[in-house]
Parts: structure tokens; sequence; C-alpha cells
């Protein structure tokens, strides 16, 4: 689910840039107010080898094969050092595997961090939103939400920049069809990234839960 | 019986003699054509099959010279015109995948797009690069100082200051 080059228009491009950066910045920034920015560099650079490994690993869910996102669980775990990863993730990616591309760079960031900064603002309110709930349930749930939401919102922002722009010369009507196509493939990715999402925070709250206090 | 045999022998030979109206033969042509064949497949293997493919000729890059679709094992072929000689650039496209192939046809050397453009330096370097920055950016953590900053910049027991 990455965006390649030459699909979109240039103006697209630019614009994803610019929201990439934006984002990036406003990620620094917050990370910059912790007492100690750099605590969390290992862990981040383990979820950033792990996004960039999971577009390679491919689930077979009938009726197509579908590939891992991770960026809900990044935005879960990692909370503002999900966006940098994800930025330094696809870049590898499009470099080393062709995954995406140069130009859809800043496009694709911002569609799988920007998802993944509101899963990390979900899983926090947690302990508001879920008080009704005990644990480990409380924190299960809103892992699995978190997760869930990351690639949902991911799939819907990559189907609505695609259908917005159709070119001209290309047929839409079975273009759009293909998308409703890729876009049910990843109904059941949504549920498998929610429930991974989930497993692994209800494993580090188990064993280290001072890494999920983000 | 004269009249008999003469009546059969009229019949065989009607059924043997070959009439192109009657008998069910195939005629088949051949024609030697410059084709070019192209292959789709997802980078998990599949075949991109019905995806839409567009011809574009040498310098019309703004409308497509032919379009089509490929089959179910991801192939689509076309004759270019012998009378364009150049780069032709082949796109084929499905759901927001797709990706873009230049095909040089006549007296052209080499096609600028003929390499993908994930190959040579991406593939080759940034792995080891990578490697390398792991070893090296590894390094750099565990030798930074293990205080917060606010404490290591008004502690007077931080490491690395009297």
């Amino acid at each position: 689910m990455h965006i390649p080059d030459g699909i979109l228009p240039a103006q697209v491009c630019v614009a994803g840039y610019a929201v990439t950066g934006l984002a990036t910045w406003y990620s620094l920034g917050q990370i910059n107010r912790r007492p100690d920015p750099s605590a969390d560099i290992p862990k981040a650079s383990l979820l950033t080898a792990a996004f960039f490994v999971a577009s390679s690993i491919y689930i077979p869910l009938p009726p197509a094969s579908v590939h891992l996102t991770l960026n809900g669980l990044l935005g879960v775990v990692l909370g503002y050092f999900a966006f940098p990863a994800i930025v330094i993730g696809l870049f590898f990616q499009a470099l080393a595997l062709g995954h995406g591309g140069l130009t859809s760079l800043g496009v694709n960031a911002a569609m799988m961090g920007l998802p993944a900064l509101l899963a990390y603002h979900l899983f926090q309110a947690r302990n508001s939103l879920g008080r009704p709930l005990r644990e480990p349930a409380r924190t299960g749930l809103f892992a699995f939400l978190g997760g869930a939401l990351g690639v949902g919102l991911a799939v819907l922002i990559f189907l609505s920049l695609i259908i917005l722009n159709i070119p001209a010369e290309v047929e839409a009507k079975a273009e759009r069809a293909a998308l409703l196509a890729l876009s049910l493939s990843h109904l059941p990715l949504i549920g498998v990234e929610g429930l991974f999402t989930a497993l692994l925070v209800l494993f580090l709250r188990r064993v280290k839960p001072e890494l999920l206090e983000g | 019986m004269r009249r008999i045999l003469s009546l059969l022998a009229a019949i065989a030979a009607t059924l043997i003699t070959p009439r192109p109206g009657w008998s069910h033969g195939v005629q088949l042509e051949y024609q030697l054509v410059n084709q070019v064949q192209i292959q789709a497949r997802y980078d998990s293997g599949t075949p991109m099959a019905q995806a839409q493919v567009l011809v574009y000729a040498p310098g019309a890059a703004s409308s497509p010279w032919s379009r089509g679709t490929t089959d179910a094992q991801g192939r689509f072929s076309f004759s270019p015109d012998a009378n364009q000689p150049g780069y032709w650039q082949v796109m084929v496209r499905q759901a927001g995948h797709g990706q873009s192939v230049t095909v040089p046809v006549g007296k052209v050397t080499a096609a600028p797009g003929a390499k993908p453009p994930t190959a040579g330096l991406g593939q080759r370097w940034l792995p080891i690069a990578a490697v390398i920055w792991g070893f090296v950016g590894t390094a750099l953590f565990f030798s930074r100082r293990s205080q917060p900053r606010h404490a290591d910049s008004r502690g007077p027991d931080s490491r690395g200051k009297p």
C-alpha cells in the first residue's frame, strides 16, 4: 500500500512533502520537550527496522495477498517517535525495496504517519475513555483500536488520493473497481494489525511496562 | 447398371474434389511484425491481471498512442509503429499501483529507463551503509551521557564535567 512514483500529479507530491515536513518538525519538537529526548532511540530504531521489514512480509488473505504496514503499532508504542521512524523506514523501502518512490515519499509518509499519531493519542486516552474497563482488557482493547485505526485510516487516505487523482487517459470505471477490490482485500489486514498490536502491547505491559509510558 | 455406376462415380468425384465452400479447412497466414510483449507482476510475484496499459509513442507523452489491458497472466503485446523510432513508454496501472518502462524501437542504442530505478546504488550500497550506521549509532548511543539533559547541564556530578 505504497503509492509509487508517477501515479500522483506533481502538486500532490509537493503538498505531501510540505505536510510531512510540518509533521516531522512538530514531532521532533514534542520529542525534544522530554527530559531525555534520546532515551527512546533504541526502541524507535528497533521498530523502524520492523516497519522496514514488514512491507516485505506478505500475508495471503483471500482474495489477494497483502503486506503488513505496522504504522498503528508504531504510533501506539513509539508516540511522536513514530513519525520520523515512518519517514526513515519509507525512505529505505523506496531505495532498497522499490516500495513507494522518492517523489511520493512525502505523500506516503503523511498517509501512514498521521494515522500513527492519531493511534498514539487514541491509545493514550485509554485511561479516560476506557475507564469502565478493567486492566489488562483496557490496554489490550485500545492497543487493538490503535493498530486497526492506523492501517484503516491509511487505506482510506490511499483510496481518496488515488480516486481524486485518476488521470483522464486512464479508464476511471475500471480503476475504481480495482480500488474497491484492493480496499476489500485490506479489511482483514485491519483486524490482523489490530490483533498483532494488542498482543505486542500486552506482552510489553507484562515484561516491561515502562516502554508503554510514552 | 452402367447408369448407376456412372452416378456413383460422379458422386465420388464430387466428394473427393476439394470445394472451398464445403470443406472446414483452415487458412493460416503469417506476417513478420516487430512486437513488444510486456509482463507485469506485483513484487509478490502475482501477475497484474486485467491491469490498464497505456502506450506512448516517442515525443507524444500527452496522449496515449494505444491502450489496452493485460491478460490473466499479466501479459500485454503491441506492435509499435516502425516509422516512429525512439523510446516508447509503456505504463501499466491498477488500483493506484503501477510502473512504466521505456522500450527502444528502431535505431536507438540504450534505453534511459531500461534499468529499474531501485537497482544499482540503492540496492547495493544502502544495506552496507545502514549496517555501518547501525554500529556507529549504537556506539554513539551507549557513549552518550546517561543522565537526563537538564540534570547534565546543572548537576556538578554529571559525567564528563569536573
